[in-house]
């Protein structure tokens, strides 16, 4: 067998007293804001060993969800208590509150040049600036908002239903709405990089995805319960997937995954609860039940090509934008900062 | 994770006005030292300090086919998920639905994956009912009667608003639809909170619960009473001015000619059953069925015994119908006596001094009905088997012992087949040669049963079985369990 090509290296660890559910970087990868499941907001500074860390807010009984500007230093909190926050990175001070909606936003994300903010709430979706300003809110979706994400173009802005996917595209006067139908409880939608494809999970164990060129669509079962964890490849050939404790990746490459079987990796002794493809690369992180972070290189090896033990049950798993880092949060609060290292 | 952590869960059902938001409120305001998380479909009025509240906008997800043994709650998942991203979970979870809501997908919703049924345990649904109007809504309506059918406990609240004649009658027609419920009569909601919380109805280790009267061999007659009857006219009457009607239906004075007036105009045109239209009730449509049998001499409860086979011969004849004013003897088929509204009378005449067993199809205080100037030397009640219902219970009990592979592919057949139609399911079953007691239960399709503790010494091993749900068949029941016989 080849030798790995890269490896992760622990770089540093913090221990939070909260439950991690979000993370989010900024954009050079120097810090990171974190959402406990408690409801504390915290910035954390990415240096190396121990890693500072700074409350900066509390949501009430729970914060729910944290996204980074993708060009400045400033960042974006919601909760439980129903408030929508942006603060500034650098002094972790709050520069503006907003409370859109009576239903808790568990939904927000930057358009990829920054200039909105989408976030959702129930049914309801709604569109800031990136000074959290003004609000625009699209007409309310038939069902709630499961997950949303923006394409790379930041012109399309996808919302996983219980009912398929919506995609509003935020051109023009008004924006036009297309439903990609698909009859189940769909709670994660991510487009492809090279913009070819929307995929989503669905809670009835499924993969669904779209040729958006003509809306021609496919589904992938035989997944042992819901499919809450997917992830491209930076080069948009591999789709990777949690099914219990392995990873499914199908090859987007040729002909399509249509009529093939995917590649499953074992490796994992319990169910894998976070995935992360590399942003822009193709290292695919995953973390499960059994404890264990794993990194692997779909396509290239079958098995996992580094491997750590975590304290206790991981909550989330995110690159840096740049690729360079990985954060791991866990359910008792520890954050684990890993640095992608090359051979 | 072990299964000791998982956090308790109450739904809590019934209709607007019920009482179900007094309970909450009592609930909450207890001093149980809990922390306890409420997720509501509609914001109320329930606001307690360090308790979560948390609106939820009732959302069906239909997985797989649509079929209704396949729907959850999307806003349960949400939310619950939302609930356990915390190192310190709630100690109790209460769920209140809307007045309209199926209680089926609420409690699908917490058997749904593995991860759900390792963080959560359902513990009972209970449903509120308000006394005063639950008649008519299970007249009108299909969700009081799913709400009825999916408890495991029931709150009969506003009892003070309603007779003992009305609360008896209401509370035979819940027995009916729901053959294992615990019924609390309440007023104010008010009930001891034990009750209510970590009732454990669905855990399997707590032994199946089931009043025993709802197994006993059923009848179709409620009540029996032992009189003895001096030789020539006595008069039956029903009714009562003892205590205030509360019904609003419109009011009859207790009078002959008008019943006789109402039944001509019946035997002119309608052969339906439908002349009671205000009438909540529609157990005695075509009369009250009530035989009088002559009775030998003993010891009176043995008298009643061993007339109980001559009654259930009685009642298997059609009977006379008779009106208001009509005369009743001793004979061996009922008759079909009009009870009216608010009261009617009937003579019984005696040719011979004696022993006589007045049987009635349904417990005679319901109707006030009582023979004048006569108490029964001895009464006794029975467990009746109800047709009127389209929503009832089915009982089963049989001590031979089950072939474990039958059993599952005949429940496997009835949950793909009858899934939709069997909203609960409960069962403990004797296994060949296992020392230790299956027990099962069931919502619609999702199921979940397991080998529990032995079967304790010196009790007999007997199987139970528990269906309630829509247009069950007892035969083709009976037929299948008994096909699982080893």
């Amino acid at each position: 067998m080849k030798s790995p090509p890269a490896l992760l290296e622990p770089r540093g660890t913090a221990v939070l007293d909260d439950y991690i559910v979000d993370i989010a970087w900024a954009a050079d990868g120097s810090r990171l804001a974190v959402a406990g499941g408690e409801g504390k907001v915290c910035r954390i500074e990415n240096s190396s060993d121990a890693l500072s860390v700074s409350e900066v807010g509390q949501h009430g009984l729970g914060a729910l969800a944290v996204a980074w500007h993708p060009k400045q230093a400033l960042f974006v909190s919601s909760g439980q208590d129903g408030e929508l926050r942006l603060y500034d990175a650098i002094d972790g001070k709050v520069l503006a509150r907003q409370r859109p909606s009576k239903s808790w936003t568990t939904h927000l994300t930057f358009s990829p040049d920054g200039s909105q903010l989408a976030s959702a709430a129930g049914k309801q979706i709604s569109l800031w600036n990136s000074q959290l300003e003004s609000q625009h809110a699209l007409p309310s979706l038939e069902a709630t908002v499961a997950a949303l994400g923006f394409d790379k173009s930041g012109r399309d802005l996808a919302a996983a239903i219980n009912g398929g996917v919506v995609v509003h595209r935020l051109e023009g006067p008004r924006y036009p709405v297309r439903h990609y139908r698909w009859a189940a409880p769909c709670i994660t939608v991510n487009f492809s990089g090279n913009g070819k494809f929307l995929a989503a999970g669905t809670q009835d164990g499924s993969v669904h995805f779209w040729y958006l060129a003509t809306g021609r669509d496919s589904q992938m079962r035989g997944y042992p319960g819901k499919v809450d964890q997917l992830g491209w490849s930076g080069d948009s050939r591999y789709l990777a997937t949690a099914a219990g404790d392995r990873v499914v990746v199908w090859d987007f490459g040729g002909k399509g995954p249509e009529g093939s079987s995917p590649q499953q990796l074992a490796g994992h002794t319990d169910r894998i609860e976070c995935l992360a493809y590399q942003p822009r690369g193709n290292f695919l992180a995953t973390a499960g039940l059994d404890w264990r972070l794993s990194l692997w290189l779909p396509g290239k090896f079958p098995a996992a090509i580094d491997a750590h033990l975590t304290d206790s049950e991981p909550s989330c798993l995110r690159w840096s934008p740049d690729g360079r880092f990985l954060a791991l949060g866990e359910r008792k609060g520890k954050l684990s900062i890993f640095e992608l290292v090359r051979i | 994770m072990a299964t000791t952590d998982r956090v308790p869960v109450t739904v809590l059902t019934g209709f607007l006005g019920s009482g179900k938001t007094t309970l909450l409120n009592r609930i909450l305001s207890e001093n149980h030292g809990k922390r306890i998380a409420v997720i509501e479909n509609e914001f109320g009025e329930v606001g307690i300090d360090h308790q979560l509240v948390i609106g939820a906008e009732e959302e069906i997800f239909e997985t797989n086919n649509g079929c209704i043994c396949c729907t959850v709650r999307g806003d349960l998942l949400r939310i619950l998920g939302q609930l356990l991203k915390r190192r310190d979970k709630f100690d109790y979870i209460i769920v209140e639905t809307t007045g309209m809501a199926d209680p089926g997908p609420v409690a699908q919703t917490f058997f749904l994956d593995d991860e759900f049924k390792q963080q959560f345990l359902l513990d009972a649904i209970v449903t509120v009912i308000d006394a005063h109007h639950i008649e008519k809504h299970l007249d009108e309506m299909k969700e009081p009667g799913e709400q009825v059918a999916f408890a495991d406990v029931i709150l009969l609240n506003k009892v003070d608003l309603v007779s003992e004649a009305e609360l008896e009658r209401i509370e035979r027609r819940i027995r009916a639809i729901n053959g294992t419920a615990k019924i609390f009569r309440t007023r104010n909601a008010d009930v001891p909170i034990e009750r209510v919380l970590d009732v454990g109805a669905f855990d399997l280790n707590r032994a199946l619960a089931v009043d025993s009267a709802f197994l006993e061999p059923q009848y179709p007659f409620e009540w029996a009473g032992l009189y003895d009857l001096a030789a020539g006219r006595h008069e039956l009457r029903t009714g009562s001015d003892a205590h205030e009607h509360h019904h609003e239906h419109h009011h009859h004075d207790e009078n002959c000619d008008h019943a006789h007036h109402e039944h001509h105009a019946h035997d002119h045109g309608h052969h339906g059953h439908d002349h009671h239209d205000h009438d909540h009730d529609h157990a005695h449509e075509g009369g009250l069925a009530v035989a009088l049998l002559t009775a030998g001499a003993g010891e009176p409860a043995a008298v009643i015994a061993d007339n109980i086979e001559p009654a259930v011969r009685a009642f298997a004849e059609d009977g006379v119908q008779i009106d208001c004013g009509g005369t009743l003897k001793p004979a061996t088929a009922p008759y079909r006596i009009d009870v009216g509204h608010d009261g009617s009378h009937f003579h019984i005449d005696i040719e011979r001094a004696g022993r006589y067993v007045l049987v009635v199809e349904h417990a005679p205080i319901e109707f006030g009905l009582r023979i004048e100037g006569a108490k029964p030397i001895v009464e006794r009640r029975f467990a009746s088997h109800h047709h009127d219902e389209e929503i009832s219970s089915i009982g089963l009990t049989d001590p031979r012992a089950v072939d474990p592979n039958k059993l599952n592919d005949w429940l496997s057949y009835l949950l793909k087949s009858r899934g939709a139609d069997i909203f609960r399911m409960k069962g403990v079953v004797s296994i060949k040669g296992e020392p230790r007691r299956y027990v099962f239960h069931g919502v619609h399709m999702m199921f979940d049963g397991q080998l529990e503790r032995p079967w304790p010494p010196g009790v007999d091993r007997v199987n139970t079985l528990v269906f309630i749900g829509r247009n069950l068949d007892r035969q083709e029941l009976e037929a299948g369990f008994h096909s699982c016989f080893a």
